[in-house]
């Protein structure tokens, strides 16, 4: 997208363009339209300070951006990594023994349990040998494609807090999410779409809902909106009852007609033309947004990859195509949840370990898996990065006197990212021989916020957003690097 | 942070065979490779520092960081790098990457034991480049820094167009300008002018009555009676009531998993709207928020004091309760912290627009104000329990009995030992459920966590002992018996404070903000760079029921001789009627807010806040001082006020950003304005006042982003969900789209500024949103009821409902002319026509916005 240098539009100054340009607002895009001085009567934004810009002018990344989209799968409710990813031969003839562990969950903090061995036995995929359970075999077979990091670390065992954390860098409420932050940092590319989506799983919003993809105090533009990968995709796109397309447009030339006359004695207020503008582009995003959801034109190849005619994993597999879909239309952050509401909808496997991650991990492995392939075959891999995991990860202990259920644990975890520059079957740090503890390079999720906007050009320890006081940052006051060994 | 004895051999293992004799040289070459790679990162000499501490010299490692010394020559086994490196727990974990293997912790360790010896030629670290040398310390040059000077009153300058000056405000604003070389706008359209002035005191748009009265009343008193009447209505304490609430980070649940409703939380926003529309002096507000309940226990004796006064100071309190709570902390003694920084984060930032908070885990980075200053407010604080206990958002914390005082004398004492017995019982049953619990399957053990605790424990029988079940039924009873004791009538409680500590703990600095890392003691205090003698504080007496410590901050903060309160409130008015604060950054009067536009200005009208002098005779002076309602009119009758939004060529080349208000400043209708001039202008606003908070319709699509959709939002039905904006339910985890989408303020922390945003989902919002075809329709069947028949003056009175004046002959005829082809269109009934009309009205830039 073309930024032009504030001040001028082909030597006019902005009002004179605006002014001639009249009622040609919609060959006009707003990004081109909305320089940073655009809105110059607001001469400060609310922090009563920083210069007022258009929120969602594409921005200049700091560096060079390896990746222009994120796709994040929140594998909300907290996948257990000894069932997963992280293999601990040892951990399996200690089924059913009581032994010195130390753990903290959903139960408090704990000296003793019961282990419950891994439920999946592991084999070898591809060339990097990398160990996957066998609760993945599609995604095993995209193991060279992954790096796996075994030694997350997180502040929190308790969902609530853990999914802002996850989410938000913080454990308090009140921040803006990882999305907020990239589209804050980014701009929005695609003036047709949100620059941050959320997908939610058909059993409903994790907890803490519409607080997960919130911007907190940043300016509404920045928060998450809500897509839905069958039937109307956003919220208020289709018309009303009553209203056709054709009386639409009338009533929005004569809302135009209106609003240019009422301009007239105000040609210093820009925030009257970006309201012009805005509804162009509603209604430009009515047109456009159905096309990008619309997955009927996909190849039954391309279907297939998904699993989008196999129950199972038909659900998650539209939204994951729906994810590519996206990233080809620009839209910069895309965040999918694998399950929703409480218990056993989601992957916090408290019970029952078997029948819990065999229903998750069955909805998702088909599909992810067709995500990676179906991007790399497009080209788009490399520029797109993949995130994958849970508020934390689960203890290799029971939770109860009886059964397999598995409690929160912060103490250690799996996450693993793909694509967007990242190299592909590289495994990072250990937990301990319970898969218990992060030992080797432990690293907190603040790194790996760190490592998403250093991928996406922005410096996670300079982009600020000034608050309360503070310029404060995703990676919070104490700042975070990227992690090392990932971004080569 | 001592390290004990019993972690010694923790960290040192087998090191403490360490032989006296080892050769420190050897110890050298082994230690210096090891820093180099694990901890200079962080701790070397480079641009990044943590915590304060380098360790790359031994005159650093000894001076240490934040947390002191990193080693102990004393007790080199108690230093603090051996802790860290120990990992043995959670709080001591060096290096974060992980724990280093075992032989380079003993490597250390002896080197440590044989007390840290350093390579030849060390020298002492030069100063580092650091950021902080000009904040954090209190010099006598930041105490001339302009928000702490005393308050004067300046002189009103003079003028040359004097003609123009109608009240002081006008002759500040005029010399800026004419220093400047402008003029300042000339004065707006009537029909502009009622509609600015009634949007800003009281949230609505004037009636086409309203308006013609005022545009046809001659007299030169018009508009001064005009705003008389807006300041008699009850709606100026809704309108100002909700600038009050943006500031005090008002919500009515708790946030977190559960998003808990804070009980009787709209008492508060009552009390808050009451406040305003009784104009109650601004010092006395200000002390019922932070110490109300004491007021009231003060007041409690005394017959001049109404029940009324007593159940207003103490529900005030419920600003200390309004903020974000986790009711299953991770870390339950930081979490206690939060709640402290919550509270000392807006008191400072809301009355003093100090940034405080900016200090709890180091110094001020740029603004005088010491991590000390920040830890001697919390312990003003100390006396205010946890929100709760449990996981019950209800609490005996966080309720108090506001009941007259003829009443609770009947039933109190009765009450109290009842609850008293009735939590007794509820504990011990408990206790009994928890031990058959922990015999029952996963699944039951799992539920019993949760919300279905009831039908796990209705199962519990045969997990019971024959003695459990005999102490279980006869509790059981005991408990029936109780609760079938009616409440009291006509009892009431309040969000407040209650059961607060009579002797608070001793406060600490909290090294690195760290709840577990206490550092110096402190006392209760004010920020040292405001040069103010320290708090007197007297113990607490007999009978003493909280500590006093925060009436003792109340009455310092609202002295009519502190720099900073008066200023603060005053530009807050100041904001409120023109857009920007005369400081920009209302909750920030640091160096990293603005400076003053117009200073003198400032101090005048703090000044004239707390010492009246405008058209007050001086009998009346000082039942005058504080009160809001003489500053509006102080400036709403000014000239400035009156101009119009209209900019000329001169004005925008000069004076683009308009900071020297050479015009008035239009702006958009506020979230709450917009939803509630929606509803009016329909026909349909139900302006009933106060109680519990209503809550609005949500679409389904919204309510599934909620992990348990429509949880905690019991849909309001009929006229009540058309009630004002002020009194919709705020909770923070789900809000009405209409309003979130039009920058509602932040419900998380203080907001002292709206955005105002333009993007696409809004106009997609008010084109295909529920709410705002609604609001069409009920505006369309208005238009038809009230002209039936006569689509012309449908169309006129729709334009004067939406913009309030009167449509040009050309508008009314496009505007026909779009209602002609609407309702051609096929399968357009003459209502659905006009209702497509009325959307495009309320969708007009015009009524959006205000000039």
């Amino acid at each position: 997208m073309k930024h032009h240098g504030s001040g001028s539009f082909c030597g006019r100054t902005r009002r004179e363009f605006l002014w001639e340009a009249g009622g040609g607002f919609g060959a006009v895009g707003l990004s081109a339209l909305l320089g940073d001085a655009f809105f110059a009567r607001q001469a400060v934004a609310a922090d009563g300070k920083s210069a007022y810009a258009n929120p969602m002018t594409p921005r200049k990344p700091h560096t060079l951006p390896k990746a222009r989209s994120v796709i994040y799968l929140f594998m909300y409710g907290g996948p257990s990594q000894v069932d997963t990813f992280d293999h601990k031969p040892k951990l399996y003839p200690l089924d059913g023994k009581t032994i010195a562990v130390k753990t903290f969950g959903r139960g408090g903090h704990k000296n003793v349990g019961r282990v419950v061995g891994p439920k999946w036995q592991f084999k070898p995929y591809g060339q990097s040998g990398k160990m996957v359970s066998d609760l993945f075999p599609h995604l095993g077979r995209c193991a060279d494609d992954i790096a796996f990091v075994h030694s997350m670390y997180a502040e929190s065992p308790i969902h609530g807090s853990g999914l802002l954390m996850m989410n938000s860098g913080r454990l308090l409420s009140g921040s803006p999410c990882l999305g907020s932050w990239v589209s804050y940092g980014l701009g929005s590319e695609n003036e047709n779409f949100p620059g941050f989506v959320v997908m939610l799983d058909k059993t409903g919003g994790p907890i803490n809902g519409p607080k997960n993809w919130s911007c907190g105090y940043m300016p509404a533009a920045y928060q998450g909106v809500v897509i839905r990968a069958d039937g109307t995709p956003i919220h208020d796109l289709d018309l009303p009852p009553g209203m056709s397309r054709e009386a639409q447009r009338g009533l929005l030339d004569r809302l135009r007609e209106k609003n240019e006359a009422h301009m007239a004695g105000h040609s210093d207020n820009s925030e009257l033309a970006a309201r012009i503008a805005s509804y162009e582009l509603a209604y430009r995003m009515q047109q456009h947004a159905p096309e990008a959801v619309d997955l009927s034109k996909e190849s039954p190849t391309t279907r297939d990859l998904y699993g989008l005619d196999q129950p199972q994993t038909a659900d998650f597999g539209r939204k994951c195509l729906l994810a590519r879909r996206l990233v080809e239309r620009g839209v910069r952050c895309i965040q999918i949840y694998s399950g929703g509401a409480h218990n056993d909808d989601n992957w916090d496997a408290h019970s029952d370990i078997v029948k819990n991650h065999t229903k998750h991990a069955g909805n998702t492995d088909k599909p992810i898996a067709g995500l990676i392939r179906d991007l790399k075959q497009r080209g788009l891999l490399d520029s797109t990065l993949i995130i994958w995991g849970g508020e934390f990860g689960r203890q290799p202990t029971a939770e109860y006197a009886q059964g397999t259920g598995r409690d929160h644990n912060a103490y250690g975890f799996t996450m693993w990212l793909a694509g967007g520059g990242i190299p592909g079957g590289v495994s990072l740090g250990q937990t301990d021989e319970m898969g218990n503890f992060a030992v080797e390079d432990r690293l907190h999720v603040r790194r790996i916020h760190a490592t998403v906007l250093h991928q996406l050009g922005l410096d996670p320890n300079k982009l600020s957003f000034f608050h309360g006081g503070l310029d404060q940052r995703l990676v919070g006051v104490e700042g975070a690097e990227p992690i090392d060994q990932l971004i080569a | 942070m001592g390290l004990r004895a019993t972690t010694l051999a923790l960290a040192l293992g087998n090191a403490l065979s360490l032989t006296a004799a080892e050769a420190p040289d050897a110890l050298i070459g082994q230690v210096q490779p090891l820093l180099r790679q694990h901890c200079f990162k962080c701790h070397g000499e480079g641009e990044k520092l943590k915590a304060g501490l380098r360790l790359t010299s031994r005159a650093a490692l000894l001076k240490g960081g934040d947390s002191g010394p990193a080693v102990n020559l004393a007790e080199p086994a108690k230093s603090q790098l051996l802790a860290m490196i120990s990992y043995r727990d959670d709080r001591h974990q060096m290096p974060p990457s992980g724990k280093l293997p075992q032989g380079q912790i003993e490597i250390l360790t002896r080197w440590v034991m044989a007390g840290a010896p350093w390579p030849e030629g060390d020298q002492p670290p030069a100063p580092a480049p650091t950021t902080r040398t000009t904040g954090g310390k209190v010099t006598a040059e930041s105490r001339q820094y302009w928000a702490y000077q005393p308050l004067r009153r300046p002189p009103i300058p003079p003028v040359r167009n004097s003609a123009w000056v109608r009240t002081p405000v006008d002759a500040f604003i005029l010399s800026k300008l004419e220093a400047a070389g402008l003029a300042p706008a000339p004065a707006a359209a009537k029909l502009a002018l009622i509609r600015r002035v009634t949007y800003d005191l009281t949230g609505l748009p004037p009636s086409p009555e309203e308006v013609d009265a005022f545009v046809n009343d001659a007299n030169p008193a018009a508009y001064e009676k005009v705003v008389d009447r807006l300041l008699l209505s009850p709606h100026y304490g809704e309108k100002w009531g909700r600038h009050w609430l943006d500031l005090v980070r008002y919500a009515e649940t708790n946030g977190y998993e559960r998003d808990g409703p804070k009980p009787f939380a709209w008492r508060y926003r009552d009390y808050v709207i009451k406040s305003f529309n009784t104009d109650k002096p601004f010092d006395r507000f200000l002390r019922e928020q932070l110490a109300g309940d004491e007021l009231a226990r003060q007041w409690e004796p005394s017959s001049e004091r109404t029940d009324a006064e007593l159940a207003d100071a103490v529900i005030a309190t419920g600003y200390l309760r309004l903020g974000v709570w986790d009711d299953e902390p991770a870390d339950p003694l930081q979490a206690r912290y939060e709640e402290y920084d919550d509270i000392v984060a807006t008191t400072a930032q809301v009355f003093l627009a100090m940034t405080v908070n900016c200090a709890r885990c180091h110094d001020h980075k740029i603004d005088p104000i010491t991590q000390a200053d920040y830890y001697k407010l919390v312990a003003f604080f100390r006396d205010v329990p946890r929100y709760s206990n449990s996981r019950n958002v209800s609490s005996g914390s966080n309720l108090t009995d506001i009941s007259p005082r003829a009443l609770r004398a009947q039933y109190e004492a009765a009450l109290k030992a009842r609850e008293r017995r009735t939590a007794e019982v509820a504990r011990e049953m408990e206790r009994i459920e928890d031990a058959a619990i922990k015999k029952m399957p996963a699944e039951d053990q799992r539920a019993a966590e949760g919300i279905d605790r009831p039908q796990v424990v209705a199962k519990l029988g045969k997990f019971f002992t024959p003695e459990q079940s005999a102490a279980y039924a006869k509790l059981k009873a005991e408990r029936e018996a109780l609760g079938k004791v009616p409440a009291p009538p006509q009892r009431e409680l309040a969000l407040s404070v209650n059961r607060c500590e009579v002797n608070p703990p001793q406060q600490h600095v909290l090294i690195r903000g760290n709840a577990h890392a206490p550092g110096a003691p402190v006392q209760p205090g004010y920020p040292e760079v405001l040069g103010v003698p320290a708090p007197v504080l007297t113990p607490a007496g007999p009978g003493a029921q909280s500590s006093g410590r925060r009436t003792v901050l109340a009455d310092w903060m609202s002295s009519p001789a502190h720099s900073l309160t008066p200023r603060v409130w005053a530009n807050r008015l100041w904001q409120f009627h023109f857009g920007r604060g005369i400081v920009a950054s209302a909750n920030d009067f640091g160096k990293f807010g603005t400076l003053p536009t117009h200073p003198e200005l400032l101090d005048w009208l703090a000044s004239e806040l707390v010492q009246p002098t405008w058209r007050v005779g001086p009998q009346d002076r000082d039942a005058a001082a504080w009160r809001a309602k003489r500053m509006h009119r102080l400036l709403l009758l000014s000239s400035v006020y009156r101009m119009s939004a209209q900019a000329d060529a001169a004005a925008l080349a000069r004076d683009a950003s308009n900071q020297w208000l050479s015009r008035f400043p239009m702006r958009r209708l506020t979230a709450e304005e917009l939803r509630d001039s929606l509803l009016m202008v329909s026909g349909r606003l139900n302006l009933k006042a106060g109680g519990p908070s209503i809550h609005p319709p949500i679409p389904r699509e919204v309510l599934a982003g909620q992990s348990v959709p429509g949880q905690g939002w019991p849909t309001t039905t009929g006229t009540e969900a058309d009630r004002r904006s002020v009194y919709v339910h705020v909770k923070r985890s789900l809000l009405v789209p209409i309003l979130s989408q039009h920058d509602m303020a932040d419900t998380d922390s203080s907001c002292a500024v709206r955005y105002t945003t333009v993007v696409p989902t809004q106009s997609l919002g008010m084109l295909n949103g529920t709410f705002a075809n609604e609001m069409a329709r009920a505006m369309a069947e208005r238009l038809q009821r009230e002209h039936p028949g006569e689509i012309a003056r449908q169309v006129r009175r729709a334009i004067r409902l939406t913009t309030g004046r009167d449509p040009t002959p050309g508008e009314v005829s496009k505007d026909l002319a779009f209602l002609e082809m609407a309702t051609g269109r096929p399968g357009a009934s003459a209502l659905e026509a006009l209702r497509q009309y009325c959307l495009l009205t309320l969708n007009t830039n015009e009524f959006v916005y205000l000039e």
